[in-house]
C-alpha cells in the first residue's frame, strides 16, 4: 500500500523529521516501510525557458544550435535535435549537473564538436508521461526562469510503500484516517478528526423528507452485514480538482470522472469501499441482495465475463445483476460523465465470503482487499455522509432525494469490548518497567478508553479494532509494546533452574550414522526431494506408486506425490552424477512415506563405479556401521517365504546374486543389492551401483545400551595353527568360519581366512588361521592337539575336508 | 713402538678404501685377529724389558681399541649406505595423492544444511533447549487450527499449502507444528527447538524452494518476557555469526504470536549503510518471533493465565546460503555432487 504523507497531513501535523526518520519510526511502531519515495523533488532544478534564436549545426543537418532566455534576459546555447523546436517556444531546461528522474545525470558533453550547455527536455525525459514527441511545450504565459514544478503546480510529497501483508490484521489502517491515528500516536501529536457529531448533523441537514426512490430487499442469508443507500441529484458533473487527482495518482489509482474519483477518494480516506450507481440504470428502482443463481453470467467493469455460482453474493435490480458484492461493479450500471441521478451505496460484507469469491475468480480489487480484512459496519454511515459532503462541495446545487435507506445485521455488528489488564501483567510480559501514566497515555491516543482501578486498567477498545484484531490481553500488551518501541526493551536472561539437556536418542543415533558415513564410509551426504512423480517411479520400475499420497495441488507431475522409497530419487541422482564422475560414494538419511501418519526414517547408502561392482565394499560398510552403532545385525540371502518390506522382491532392480537381507531384532528392515542393469538401462547408466536401504524407524526408537565390555589381556602365550580345506569353487569361502562358529571352545581366540587358492575348474583351497589361548594357564600340547582334532572334525562335518 | 704407529697408519689407509662389509670384516681380522700383526707384537712382548712391557702393552691395547672403534664406525656407515641403497630402489611416488589421481570422486562430508543445523542445535542444547521433530504429513489441526489460524483466516492465503486428496492432510508449511506436539507432551516450564523440512506450494527460482528447512523454537514458563526473547535471539545470532550483531524488533503479524515481531539484523555486508543485500535499508529481515498467543497455549494444553512464552522461527537455508555464499537455493536438494563435494569440513 502506498501512503502519501501530504494526505496524512490532513489529519495530523507531522514533526520536522527527514523522510527516512519518519519511515523508520513507522516501521518500528506499526508496519515495515519497504521504500520511501520522495516525489516532485527531482524536477525542482528544471527551469522554464524561452527560445530566442536558432541556427543549424555546422556538422549535422538534423541538429540546431538553440539560444534561449533562462530568466532575466540571460542567454545560454544548447545543441537540440527535437523536430518541434522554434523561436518563441517555451520549454523546460535541465542544466549541467541535473539528475533527471530516470537517474541520468547531465555531464558537459560535445555534440558533433560543439559543447551543449545542458538540455531542453521532453515529457518522457522528465517522467511526466508520453507527451506528443519532441520538446515539452509550455504555455506562452510562463515567465522564463520559473521553476517547472511551480509552473505545473507539482506538489512535492513523501510516499511510503508498505507491504500489504504486514497490515493484514489491521483493517483500520486501510484508510487514511486510521493511518493518521497511528502517526498521531507515534509522534504524540493530536489527531484532527473533523468527522465528528457536529459535522454529521451538518450533512444530515441536507437530507429532505421525500420518499427515497430506491428501495432495498436484502436476503438474510447473503453475505451482507450492512447496506446504506442514498439517492442524490447533481446538476452537472464538473472536472475533478487537481488535488484529488494528484492524491489518487499518488496512491496508484487512475482518475476517471468526478463521481468515481470521489468514490475512490473516500474509500482511501476512510477505509470503507463504496459504489455509486447511475440511478436511471437501476431497473425498477429496487436494490436486491442475494446469492447468485446457478450459471449466472456477469460482465464486470473490467470487461471480463464472469461465471458466478450460488456461493457469490450479488446486488441485483429487478432485471439484472449490478454488482458483484465487495468486489466489482458491472459494466452497465456505472456512472458516466453524463450521469446526474446518482445512488450511493456503502455496504459491508462477510470477509471470508468476499475472499472465497475473490480467490475463485482470481479477482482482487481495492475493495475486496479491504473487505477481506473484516471491516466495521459501524463506519458505513460516516462514509456515506463523507461522500455526500464531497459531492455537495464539488457539485454545487446537489440535492438529496429523501434520506438514507439502510439494512444492518445487528447480530453481527462489531461491539466495543472491555478488557481488564493489570499494570504488573504488562510490565512482566514486556520485561520492562513502564509508568502507569505512560500506559494510559498510549491507550488514549489509540482511541481506547481507560479506567485505572488500583493498577488494573479497564480498557475499552473501539469497534473498528475489535472486528479481527483485538480480543485479548496479549493484544493490549502489543499496543503498549510497539508504542514504547521494542528496541527500548533490555535483553535479559531468564532465571531458570539448571537442568541437564542432551540430544534425544534418535537425534544422537542419526548424528552417529552421519559421522560414520563421512569418516568411515568416506561418502557425501545428499538430500533429494521427498516428492516424486509417476514417471520416475515407473522408470525405476518401483512396484509401489503411492497413488494414495498424491497432492491435489502439485506444482508439476514430476513432483506430485510423496515418495514410497528413497531409491527412485537416488537412481535419478546417480544418473546425473555419473556424467561427471567415474566413481563416488554417497548417503541420504531421509524419509519414505507409506501413508498418512506412516512416515519411515530411511537410510540409503550408494557406491557407484563405472568399472567394477562395489558390493563387497558395501557389505563391509554395513557390518562396520552396525557394529559402531551397537546394533546386532544379520545379513542373509533372499528368502521367498518372508518378503522384505523395504526392498520388495518383485522390484526389477534386485540383483540375481549380489543381494543380502538386513535383519535386526528378527525383522527384515532393509537390504543390500547391486542394482540390476535392466533398471540402470532406463536411466541410461552404465556401470555398477550398489545400494543399501535400511528402514531405521524401529531401530532408532529403542534405547541402545553400550554393551562393550573389556576382557583382560591374557598373560599366557597363545599358539596359532593353520588348516587348509578344499571346497567347491563357487561356494562362499566364509562358510569355513561359519562351520567353526558351532564349536563352543573358549580357547579358540580367533579364526580367520588367510588365503583362498583356486585349484582347478571346480575346487578351491581355503586356508584358515586359528589362534588358541587360555587366560588362566599355558595351553598343554595335549589340549592343542585336542583342539586341532575338533576343528578338523567340525570342518569335515561341514563338508570341508582337509587338503591332502 | 714405531711398529705400532705405522701399523695404525697402514690400517687407516686400508680402511679408507673399504667399500663392502665383508672387506671390512676381513680387514678387522687382518689387523687385530689372532694371526694379525698386533697379535705378533703381543707374542713378542715377553722378550721385552718390564718397563717396555708396560708401555708396549698399554699402547697395543690402546691401538686395538682404536681400530675396533674405527671398524664399528665404518660398519655403521656401510650398513646405512647399504640399507639406503635398497630403500631407494623401492621408491614410492608420494606425490600421487588422491587429490591428483583420477580415482573418481574422493570427497566425503556432511550436507551443508546438516552442518548448520547441527551447529544451531548445539547452541540451543547449550542453553538448555531440547531438540524435537515431527511428521511432514500433518493435519489441519496441527498446521492451522492449533496455531490460531481458523479456516476463514486470511493467513491461510499467506501460506501456499500442499493438500492431499482427503482435504484433511497436508504437508506442513512451517515447523510450528512441532510446537503443538511439543507443548502437549510437556508441562511448563520447558524450552525446545524443532528443526526440519517444510513445504510450500510455490514456484521455484534461485531464492524460492518448495522444500526447505526451518528451525522452530519455543520457551514456556511463568513470567517469560519479551526481554527474555530478545536475550535468546541476540545470543543465538552472536553465536551463529561469531560476532556481536545489532538487532531490531519491529511489529510483525503472525496469528500464532501476540505480540508478534520481525527481528532484523543490521546488514553484515554494509554495516547498516545500505547495499543491495539489504535492499538499501541497512537491515536484513531474519526471523519472525513473538509471545505465544494465548489460544495457541490453550490448544497445547497450557493455561495462559499461569504461563506464557515466546516462539520464533528461523530459515535454515538462508543461513546456509549466507554462510557459504550459495547463489541458488535449488542446489540444496539437487543431489548434484559437484555441489555437495565442496563441503568437507566438520
Amino acid at each position: 500500500m502506498l501512503i502519501s504523507l501530504n494526505w496524512i497531513k490532513d489529519f495530523v501535523d507531522l514533526p520536522e523529521l527527514s523522510p527516512k526518520e519518519l519511515g523508520s519510526l513507522f516501521t518500528l511502531a506499526t508496519a515495515e516501510v519497504e521504500d520511501v519515495i520522495v516525489k516532485g523533488d527531482s524536477l525542482k532544478s528544471i527551469l522554464c525557458v524561452e527560445i530566442k534564436s536558432l541556427k543549424p549545426h555546422p556538422e549535422a543537418d538534423k541538429l540546431n544550435l538553440v539560444t534561449f532566455d533562462y530568466g532575466g534576459g540571460n542567454l545560454k546555447e544548447v545543441v537540440c535535435g527535437a523536430p518541434n523546436v522554434r523561436v518563441g517556444l517555451k520549454v523546460p531546461y535541465a542544466a549541467i549537473g541535473t539528475t533527471l528522474p530516470n537517474g541520468m545525470t547531465l555531464e558537459p558533453k560535445k555534440i558533433r564538436g560543439i559543447l551543449s550547455d545542458g538540455m531542453l527536455c521532453s515529457e518522457t525525459e522528465l517522467g511526466l508521461g508520453e507527451g506528443k514527441g519532441g520538446l515539452m511545450e509550455l504555455g506562452s504565459d510562463v515567465k522564463p526562469g520559473t521553476p517547472l514544478p511551480e509552473y505545473l503546480k507539482l506538489e512535492s510529497d513523501i510516499i511510503f510503500d508498505v507491504d500489504n501483508k504486514s497490515l493484514t490484521h489491521r483493517p483500520d489502517l486501510w484508510g487514511y484516517l486510521g493511518l493518521a491515528r497511528e502517526f498521531a500516536a507515534n509522534h504524540k501529536k493530536p489527531l484532527k478528526n473533523r468527522f465528528n457529531q457536529e459535522w454529521e448533523k451538518k450533512i444530515e441537514g441536507q437530507f429532505n423528507k421525500a420518499l427515497p426512490p430506491v428501495t432495498l430487499d436484502i436476503s438474510q442469508d447473503s453475505s451482507c452485514l450492512a447496506y446504506y443507500g442514498l439517492s442524490l441529484d447533481i446538476p452537472k458533473m464538473g472536472e475533478t480538482p487537481t488535488l484529488i487527482k494528484t492524491r489518487l495518482e499518488s496512491v496508484g489509482l487512475r482518475p476517471i470522472n468526478l463521481i468515481v474519483d470521489i468514490s475512490n477518494y473516500v474509500m482511501v480516506e476512510l477505509g470503507i469501499p463504496n459504489h455509486i450507481f447511475d440511478r436511471t440504470k437501476i431497473a425498477g428502482e429496487k436494490i436486491s441482495v442475494r446469492h447468485a443463481e446457478k450459471d449466472l453470467k456477469f460482465q464486470t467493469l473490467d470487461l471480463q465475463m464472469r461465471d458466478l455460482n450460488p456461493s457469490d453474493t450479488v446486488i441485483f435490480d429487478t432485471e439484472k445483476p449490478l454488482v458483484l458484492a465487495g468486489l466489482m461493479g458491472g459494466l452497465e450500471s456505472g456512472v458516466t460523465p453524463d450521469s446526474t441521478k446518482l445512488f450511493l451505496e456503502v455496504a459491508n460484507w462477510e470477509a471470508h465470503e468476499v475472499r472465497k469469491t475473490s480467490v475463485r475468480l482470481g479477482l482482487r480489487t481495492d475493495s475486496s482487499q479491504r473487505y477481506e480484512k473484516t471491516l466495521d459496519s459501524n463506519l458505513c454511515y460516516r462514509t456515506l455522509l463523507r461522500i455526500v459532503d464531497l459531492i455537495s462541495e464539488l457539485c454545487p446545487g446537489t440535492t438529496s432525494v429523501g434520506g438514507p435507506v439502510k439494512f444492518v445485521r445487528e447480530d453481527k455488528l462489531s461491539k466495543a469490548i472491555t478488557l481488564n489488564i493489570s499494570h504488573k501483567e504488562i510490565v512482566s510480559s514486556l520485561g520492562m518497567e513502564i509508568p502507569k501514566e505512560q500506559i494510559i497515555d498510549i491507550f488514549s491516543r489509540l482511541d481506547f478508553k481507560v479506567n485505572d482501578n488500583n493498577s488494573v486498567f479497564e480498557v475499552t477498545v473501539p469497534t473498528y479494532r475489535t472486528t479481527k484484531d483485538i480480543s485479548c490481553k496479549a493484544d493490549l500488551i502489543e499496543e503498549i509494546g510497539r508504542m514504547i518501541g521494542y528496541d527500548n526493551i533490555t535483553p535479559v536472561s531468564p532465571m531458570l533452574a539448571v537442568k541437564p539437556v542432551r540430544l534425544s536418542a534418535v537425534k544422537q543415533f542419526h548424528r552417529k550414522i552421519q559421522d560414520f558415513m563421512v569418516l568411515q564410509g568416506k561418502s557425501l551426504q545428499i538430500m533429494t526431494y521427498p516428492l516424486t512423480g509417476a514417471d520416475l517411479l515407473t522408470k525405476a520400475m518401483w512396484p509401489v506408486m503411492n497413488e494414495h499420497l498424491v497432492l491435489v495441488n502439485s506444482l508439476s507431475v514430476e513432483q506430485d506425490r510423496m515418495r514410497p522409497s528413497i531409491i527412485p530419487s537416488v537412481l535419478e541422482m546417480v544418473s546425473q552424477n555419473q556424467k561427471h564422475y567415474d566413481a563416488f560414494s554417497f548417503f541420504e538419511l531421509g524419509r519414505s512415506y507409506l501413508d498418512y501418519e506412516k512416515e519411515r526414517s530411511q537410510l540409503v547408502i550408494g557406491l557407484f563405479s563405472k568399472d567394477q561392482t562395489r558390493f563387497l565394499e558395501l557389505v563391509n560398510t554395513i557390518e562396520k556401521l552396525f557394529s559402531a552403532l551397537n546394533v546386532s545385525v544379520n545379513l542373509g540371502p533372499k528368502n521367498e517365504k518372508f518378503p522384505n518390506p523395504v526392498v520388495p522382491s518383485q522390484w526389477a532392480g534386485v540383483h540375481p546374486d549380489e543381494f543380502l537381507n538386513v535383519q535386526v531384532m528378527g525383522k527384515y528392515c532393509g537390504a543390500l543389492t547391486t542394482v540390476h542393469p535392466l533398471v540402470l538401462k532406463n536411466f541410461k547408466m552404465k556401470g555398477f551401483l550398489s545400494l543399501a536401504v535400511i528402514d531405521l524407524t524401529d531401530i532408532e526408537a529403542r534405547e541402545v545400551k553400550d554393551k562393550t565390555k573389556y576382557s583382560p589381556i591374557s598373560k599366557f602365550p597363545s599358539s596359532s595353527c593353520d588348516f587348509t580345506v578344499v571346497m567347491s569353487k563357487d561356494a562362499p569361502a566364509a562358510g569355513v568360519i561359519t562351520a567353526l562358529n558351532s564349536l563352543k571352545q573358549k580357547e579358540i581366540k580367533s579364526k580367520a581366512i588367510v588365503d583362498v587358492f583356486i585349484m582347478n575348474e571346480t575346487q578351491k583351497a581355503v586356508s584358515i588361521r586359528t589362534v588358541f589361548e587360555d587366560s588362566e594357564k599355558t595351553l598343554s600340547a595335549e589340549t592343542i592337539k585336542d583342539l586341532e582334532h575338533k576343528i578338523v572334525q567340525a570342518l569335515d562335518k561341514a563338508g570341508f575336508p582337509l587338503r591332502s | 713402538m714405531q711398529v705400532l704407529e705405522s701399523l695404525l697408519d697402514n690400517f687407516k689407509t686400508e680402511l679408507n678404501s673399504i667399500q663392502k662389509i665383508a672387506d671390512l670384516l676381513n680387514l678387522k681380522s687382518k689387523y687385530i685377529g689372532k694371526q694379525g700383526p698386533l697379535a705378533d707384537v703381543m707374542k713378542n712382548i715377553k722378550d721385552a724389558t718390564p718397563e717396555e712391557k708396560r708401555t708396549l702393552g698399554s699402547k697395543a691395547n690402546e691401538l686395538k681399541n682404536t681400530i675396533e672403534a674405527l671398524v664399528s664406525a665404518k660398519m655403521l656407515e656401510l650398513e646405512t649406505e647399504e640399507i639406503n641403497q635398497s630403500l631407494l630402489k623401492n621408491k614410492v611416488d608420494f606425490s600421487l595423492t588422491d587429490t591428483v589421481l583420477d580415482k573418481g570422486l574422493q570427497a566425503a562430508g556432511l550436507h551443508p544444511v546438516t552442518i548448520i543445523q547441527q551447529e544451531i542445535e548445539d547452541i540451543f542444547i547449550s542453553m538448555g533447549f531440547e531438540v524435537l521433530d515431527g511428521p511432514h504429513i500433518e493435519d489441519e489441526f496441527h498446521n492451522f487450527e492449533a496455531l490460531n489460524i481458523p479456516a476463514t483466516h486470511p493467513a491461510r492465503d499467506m501460506q501456499d499449502t500442499f493438500w492431499f486428496a482427503d482435504k484433511k492432510h497436508l504437508l506442513r508449511t512451517h515447523t510450528s507444528t512441532i510446537q503443538v506436539r511439543g507443548m502437549k507432551e510437556r508441562k511448563p516450564p520447558f524450552r525446545f527447538v524443532g528443526p526440519g523440512k517444510v513445504f510450500r506450494c510455490e514456484r521455484t527460482d534461485a531464492s524460492h524452494e518448495m522444500v526447505f528447512h526451518q528451525l522452530e523454537g519455543m520457551m514456556v514458563g511463568e513470567n517469560v518476557s519479551v526481554g527474555n526473547l530478545i536475550y535468546f535471539m541476540k545470543t543465538l545470532l552472536t553465536e551463529i555469526f561469531k560476532k556481536e550483531v545489532e538487532v531490531r524488533l519491529r511489529p510483525g503479524f503472525f496469528p500464532f504470536v501476540e505480540p508478534g515481531f520481525e527481528l532484523d539484523i543490521k546488514c553484515l555486508i554494509c554495516g547498516g549503510k545500505g547495499c543491495s543485500v539489504c535492499k538499501h535499508v541497512g537491515w536484513v529481515e531474519l526471523l519472525p518471533c513473538g509471545m505465544v498467543h494465548p489460544n495457541v497455549l490453550k490448544a497445547g494444553g497450557i493455561d495462559p493465565e499461569k504461563n506464557n512464552g515466546f516462539a520464533f522461527g528461523l530459515g535454515l537455508d538462508r543461513l546456509v546460503m549466507m554462510r557459504y555464499g550459495i547463489d541458488d537455493i535449488r542446489h540444496l536438494h539437487s543431489g548434484d555432487l559437484r555441489f555437495n563435494s565442496q563441503f568437507k569440513t566438520f
